[in-house]
């Protein structure tokens, strides 16, 4: 059994290092696909005119031919090149915005699903009375809007009207400030885009937590445990809610690649300064390095965190290991 | 059966919401470009002029009229969500049965390939595409329905290799009808209601994908777009344009896409019997 628990997992595992592969060789094969050379494509619409020796300088550097393994040394040694418009490493620059990204991301992540998870549950725990039908009405009804949508109203209604909420940033700039206050300036900032990705993650959350739990409900060992007069939230949590997990944590690695999207875009919104807002202003100054690193390193990362989920599926329901 | 499932639609009260809204909409969209005055091109209106009767949501900053810009941002976004959806329906049921009928060697790579292409954030590989090629929206919408389709092809391979074991289609192949006979004649149809369940999902998920991309600006800018005409508001968000600029795009794209899900989720229920069960 335990072995075919880890060769699953291997295999899935597999899958994803297939997948990484692909994206790494698209990210070195694709720019060389571009037609013309690299140095006349960006330098002969933009405003700077190249010397003749400058531009000799360039080609040389832009059309060595690099091996693909040359290419993946350079990867993985975090030589990712240089930022054209900001002058910049572009490792550090994602160091540097990562993060946010993940303060930004990870917490509406584990807000919204811990929230949908427990909403969902007492809805199902409630199913049919009114509380769990305006719950699953209007659940359904927030899933069809999405992130930009919700971050545009926030924006509106809190940061421009109200004046409640900082319209940007992370952090109020050059404050020179105690601990405390500086903590409390970035929740300030933070509170905006986080409750709109909170807000467009939370209804698909509720809705599987909910149908899943809707499933489990109707089990026979839930009636035993009854029977047996367990009190009744153990009954929820202990028995039902625990068997409810597993298709929230399955759907939620497949749902990851959308959600990439959604904080791209809020980031932009708010201009927080992650991943998101660096990706939107290399996209606009056409920063090619910049574009292909943030891009390669945002897809391994949700590779990474779907290969991690494969092994904690196994570990929370090891019925998994059995199924085909 | 078919009959069966268009009854049991038309009770169904998201269904019948999410049905006409949609409709509502696409008809905006087919029609409406007819109807505006003004091409959403011309340029020659005072910019930022408040909302009157020549110009009912007002100008933008370029001095186009915001109405008719917005039908054809309309126009182009559904056009791009059809268009994914079909495309990525097409080579979902190719795939799907294909995968089914040879189920084997052939079945086993083709899904392979289904799963990997699955792990992957298609929108990482179209902002890659995007900015290096500036591609037209047309080369996108391909990209992103080659990208789209695994999940909607295991759904068709899981239905064929159910039916292709049912008593008619053995009998069919038993009287020697050719693989591509008994599939074209008693596989194709057979599937009709899945077809319609993959479409909306894949069309729903490429009007959100191109409201993003347009919105991060890597579409042609001439290209009216709702993503784009959020894009540019949201840059005069301090005037008071945001009501009669930003705000219509944004109820749009949600309106679009909220009946878009009610269509995809009524769907869902009524084809699956095990998901009925779960509602009311």
């Amino acid at each position: 059994m335990r072995l075919g628990r880890e060769r699953k997992a291997l295999g899935n595992v597999a899958n994803f290092l297939v997948a990484l592969s692909v994206l790494v060789y698209l990210s070195y094969a694709l720019p060389r696909l571009m037609p013309g050379d690299f140095v006349t494509a960006m330098f002969a619409s933009s405003h700077v005119t190249l010397s003749a020796e400058q531009e000799s300088r360039e080609k040389a550097y832009f059309q060595r031919e690099e091996g693909f393994a040359l290419y993946l040394l350079r990867l993985v040694r975090l030589d990712w090149g240089w930022s054209y418009a900001l002058f910049q490493p572009v490792s550090s620059l994602i160091l540097q915005a990562l993060p946010w990204t993940l303060i930004l991301a990870g917490g509406a992540h584990v807000v919204a699903s811990v929230c949908g998870f427990v909403m969902g549950v007492e809805a199902a725990w409630r199913r049919g009375s009114r509380v769990d039908k305006a719950l699953v009405g209007s659940m359904t009804m927030l899933e069809g809007i999405q992130e930009m949508a919700v971050g545009v109203v926030l924006l509106a209604i809190f940061a421009l009207h109200l004046h409640w909420f900082p319209t940007g940033g992370a952090q109020t700039p050059h404050a020179e400030s105690s601990l405390v206050h500086r903590l409390v300036d970035m929740a300030h900032h933070l509170a905006l885009p986080m409750a709109t990705l909170v807000i467009s993650y939370l209804p698909g959350n509720f809705l599987l937590a909910r149908n899943s739990m809707v499933m489990v409900l109707g089990e026979e060992f839930i009636l035993t445990a009854r029977a047996k007069g367990l009190p009744e939230k153990r009954v929820r949590y202990a028995h039902a809610a625990r068997n409810a997990l597993l298709p929230v944590l399955t759907r939620f690695g497949l749902r990851l690649a959308f959600m990439v999207t959604g904080v791209v875009v809020v980031e932009t919104i708010f201009s927080y300064p992650g991943l998101g807002t660096l990706l939107f202003n290399a996209i606009r100054s056409r920063d090619l390095p910049l574009i292909q690193g943030v891009v390669l390193f945002s897809s391994a990362a949700v590779l990474a965190v779907n290969m991690a989920l494969e092994f904690v599926y196994t570990r929370i329901d090891p019925r998994t290991c059995h199924a085909p | 059966m078919h009959l069966d499932i268009m009854a049991t639609l038309k009770g169904d009260r998201w269904f019948t919401m999410g049905a006409i809204v949609t409709g509502f909409m696409v008809f905006i969209a087919l029609v409406g470009p007819y109807l505006v005055p003004y091409n959403p091109q011309e340029m020659s209106f005072q910019p930022f002029a408040r909302p009157s009767w020549e110009h009912p949501l007002g100008v933008n900053d370029g001095g186009q009229d915001i109405l008719s810009e917005l039908v054809h941002a309309l126009r182009n976004s559904l056009g791009f969500g059809a268009m994914v959806g079909g495309l990525a329906l097409v080579v979902a049921v190719g795939v799907g049965l294909a995968a089914a009928w040879y189920d084997g060697l052939v079945g086993r790579v083709l899904m392979s390939c289904a799963v990997i292409l699955m792990a992957i954030p298609s929108v990482m590989i179209l902002i890659l595409v995007a900015a290096l090629f500036q591609p037209s929206a047309w080369v996108l919408a391909l990209v992103l329905a080659g990208l789209s389709w695994p999940t909607t092809a295991k759904a068709v391979r899981a239905q064929a290799l159910a039916l292709r074991n049912a008593l008619h289609v053995r009998a069919a192949v038993q009287m020697g009808g050719s693989a591509m006979y008994v599939i074209a004649r008693h596989l194709v149809p057979e599937m009709f209601p899945l077809y319609l369940v993959g479409f909306v999902a894949k069309a729903r998920m490429a009007v959100f994908m191109e409201a993003s991309l347009a919105f991060l600006g890597l579409f042609d800018p001439g290209r009216k777009s709702l993503g784009g005409m959020i894009h540019c508001a949201l840059r005069y968000y301090y005037m008071d344009t945001w009501w009669n600029w930003l705000f219509p795009a944004v109820l749009c794209l949600s309106v679009s896409i909220m009946a878009a899900g009610f269509l995809a989720i009524s769907l869902e229920r009524v084809l699956d019997p095990r998901l009925r069960s779960l509602w009311g």
